[in-house]
């Protein structure tokens, strides 16, 4: 298959594209972390099964789900807990959890649970150790996890309705990977196919987690009535996924992995830039994108939040939706560049929300443009962090003007332009949001504020006498983190968000939507302006299922048969 | 126990930026402290003690001066490796083109070898590096002990360094394990200067925390 000339169409500006409001308005696509899994796990014939069992009638005990590839396998071993509701918190300071999980490398003896029921419950006051991959936790949605329970007891189906309205009967917070509390290093496992696109660790542990939730809810009605219990019907069974509460700690990663980032986008800016240079598009791709856009279009119905900012999103995106199906009506799409044509359109005509929704649409009808991209999503963080002393001083100054241009054109002795303080707690090392000037946390600030640091290292550079950045930073060494983002973004042109990340009014949730849609989470529904909760795996197959069911389309509802 | 190569990298930064370094040198040393640590050498006990002796000293006084051509020397009388390794990696490309330094007292020695592992990785070029007899060797492949060395590499002082791009015919590889050791008594030292970078907890702290003041039973 050729591929079309992408200098045709060039990506999208990392001036447009790296605003926090742009990738607070992300969606999961092809190129999720979820759907890259899942393609793999269907397209290797992964199996998988439950060696361990042992939950007791108050639902607490263990259970081991092993996954197994064709070189290796890997089970998620989950502690269930009876937690009373007033610990029952997502926050990081919590110190107890309905269920624990961690994601072992291989399958465990039962020396290995043993070791792991003394950890993983007690989560970062634990320590794990390299066989294992991963530690995360969740809570039950306590209103949904009841009604299920007696629902099924009875011999009843849950209320679809309900079902809906949540989503999920487990929350995870924190999962945490790469050699967290003792935890293997990402290094051990990067060299391994199934490791090589970013988070397919956590990606399979939440992925096995799921399962474990819906046999665990199925067996607290069998303990229950015995007699009268039933399972889950399969298909509404699938209408679960597993929830997710990501507050500030998620943030700071978008900062500290910046080569990281630009693979992430630059994949997705590339996927977008081949479709819309298409000269012409068949008419069954057609027909593709069409029937992905009335799904949409119901997922957008499917989406409820309380938050008044998302509110008004969700608002927005039902409008930008009805306006892109009506224009799909009238609309030429196989000739003369059609989906560029579309895209086009769609700039003028919608909100953020809707124009990103429509740049993942677009990569629906293309697999073979798409998805091989997944293999670019990795990053070799080391080739691009050391700092090039060599570059002379003039060619930083017309680097930083590049980059940070926006930054150089903020009034910095406003204080609502640094109105916020990232730092961190002692309390549990949490993650903060201060207030600069009403909260004495300034002398912890962390450096997560690239524009600021830009601006005052810009200051420094044009009254510097120095030929090159080696000699400016020996003289000015508090610039070196910043002259570093600086030569990473020259090198990486989407590793770099160009937008205030302490301004009176950063949104954090805008930084946490963009990883989280990446991941391939939907139905973000932030609590407030630093703290989300989405739903992963919706609609998905459960791992029995894969095989018979796609592992890949799954991630917007399905048409009823009226609606095809 | 053994520790992940991010923890040691992740305290060992946290530590040198509660020991005052600037950010974009506590970076470094974090590094430093992962690579050491992977090559099985004592980088966080190291860095502990670097750090506890230049506590509260000005980076004026730690930095490198070309006193005279090629020559680098502490205001203060000693260098500090985690920022002369920093000024090496600059410098880069001037190694590479055959310029040596030298550089007069300077701590922990030990500390400059991840800096310049960097230096070798990005011009592709060997560099030596040499201190009381002992020589190691820092290429595109990996770090090569030189066959002469019997005396500890993990001295606190030492008072000349010699920095020559120049490779060794023979030596014994450095390892590159996955994984690290740190005495607990380091860890707790590291911790002690990383909790400076912490916020004291404060009741109108925890209540702007993410998720604050509301439920979770729901």
């Amino acid at each position: 298959m050729k591929l079309p000339d992408i200098t045709a169409v060039p990506p999208r500006d990392p001036n447009v594209v790296m605003r926090l409001d742009r990738l607070g308005s992300f969606h999961q696509s092809r190129l999720s972390f979820m759907r890259i899994l899942l393609r793999r796990l269907e397209a290797e014939r992964w199996t998988f099964d439950r060696p361990v069992f042992d939950i007791d009638t108050r639902g607490t005990g263990r259970a081991v789900y092993t996954a197994h590839g064709p070189d290796r396998s890997y089970s998620l071993v989950a502690f269930a807990n009876d937690l009373p509701p007033e610990k029952r918190s997502d926050r990081v300071i919590a110190t107890e959890w309905d269920a624990t999980f961690t994601l072992f490398d291989g399958i465990p003896t039962t020396d290995d649970l043993d070791r792991l029921q003394d950890n993983v419950p007690r989560q970062e006051a634990g320590r794990i150790s390299e066989r294992e991959l991963s530690l995360s936790r969740a809570n039950r949605s306590v209103r949904l996890w009841d009604h299920v329970v007696d629902a099924l007891a009875a011999g009843r189906q849950p209320d679809r309705d309900k079902v809906a309205e949540v989503g999920y009967l487990m929350r995870t917070t924190a999962v945490y990977g790469s050699g967290k509390f003792g935890a293997a290093d990402r290094e051990v496992t990067a060299g391994r196919p199934e490791f090589q696109a970013p988070f397919q660790v956590e990606m399979l542990s939440v992925f096995l987690t799921r399962a474990f939730v819906m046999d665990l809810v199925e067996h607290m009605a069998r303990s229950r009535a015995p007699d009268t219990a039933v399972p889950l019907d399969p298909d509404l069974r699938r209408r679960f996924g597993i929830g997710n509460s990501t507050g500030l700690g998620m943030a700071p990663f978008l900062l500290t992995h910046p080569a990281l980032i630009n693979s992430w986008i630059a994949a997705r800016e590339a996927a977008l830039a081949r479709i819309r240079a298409l000269p012409q598009a068949a008419p069954h791709d057609v027909a593709i994108f069409r029937r992905f856009a009335r799904r949409a279009r119901l997922h957008v119905d499917d989406w409820h939040s309380e938050h008044p900012v998302q509110i008004a999103k969700i608002d927005a995106l039902r409008a930008d939706m009805d306006a892109v199906l009506d224009k799909l009506e009238a609309a030429d799409l196989t000739s003369n560049r059609p989906w560029d044509r579309l895209w086009l359109w769609a700039e003028d005509a919608l909100t953020l929300e809707g124009q990103e929704l429509m740049a993942s649409l677009l990569m629906e009808p293309y697999p073979h443009l798409v998805d091989e991209l997944a293999t670019c999503m990795g990053a070799d963080e080391a080739a691009t962090w050391r700092i090039d002393g060599a570059m002379t001083c003039t060619d930083l100054r017309a680097l930083t003007e590049d980059v940070y241009g926006w930054a150089l054109a903020i009034d910095w002795t406003d204080p609502a332009a640094q109105a916020r303080v990232w730092y961190t707690s002692e309390a549990k090392l949490e993650p903060r949001l201060g207030d600069r000037f009403n909260e004495p946390v300034e002398p912890y600030e962390q450096p997560l504020c690239p524009g600021r640091d830009a601006a005052r290292m810009y200051t420094d550079l044009i009254a510097s006498d120095e030929a090159t950045v080696a000699g400016f930073l020996m003289r000015h060494p508090q610039h070196r983190h910043i002259v570093r983002r600086a030569q990473i973004a020259g090198r990486l042109p989407y590793a770099e968000i160009r937008d205030n990340t302490i301004d009176a009014s950063v949104k954090p949730i805008d930084m946490l939507r963009m990883k989280l849609s990446f991941f391939g989470a939907s139905h973000f529904d932030p609590r407030s302006d630093r703290w989300v909760r989405i739903n992963m795996y919706q609609h998905a197959p459960f791992p029995h299922e894969l095989g018979a069911r796609s592992g890949d389309d799954w991630a917007y509802p399905f048409l009823t048969e009226a609606a095809e | 126990m053994t520790w992940s190569l991010n923890e040691i990298e992740s305290l060992s930064r946290k530590a040198a930026r509660g020991a005052g370094l600037s950010w974009g040198l506590a970076e470094e040393a974090g590094k430093a402290a992962r690579w050491l640590s992977a090559a099985a050498l004592p980088g966080p006990r190291v860095l502990a003690d670097l750090l506890t002796r230049n506590d509260g000293r000005d980076y004026e006084t730690l930095c490198p001066h070309d006193e005279e051509e090629g020559t680098w020397v502490a205001r203060g009388g000693t260098l500090c490796p985690l920022i002369s390794g920093a000024t090496l990696c600059d410098q880069a490309d001037q190694l590479a083109q055959g310029r040596a330094i030298r550089l007069g007292r300077t701590a922990s020695p030990m500390l400059l070898l991840p800096y310049l592992d960097a230096a070798a990785q990005i011009t592709g070029c060997e560099i030596t590096i040499s201190w009381d007899g002992l020589t190691v060797a820092c290429g595109p492949e990996a770090a090569c002990l030189g066959p002469a060395c019997n005396g500890p590499l993990d001295t606190d002082i030492t008072e000349s360094v010699t920095i020559r791009p120049e490779s060794l015919t023979d030596g014994m590889p450095l390892p590159r394990a996955l994984r690290g050791d740190m005495p607990p008594e380091t860890a707790q030292r590291l911790a002690a200067f990383a909790q400076r970078t912490y916020a004291p907890e404060t009741e109108e702290s925890r209540l702007s925390g993410a998720g604050a003041g509301l439920t979770d039973n729901d």
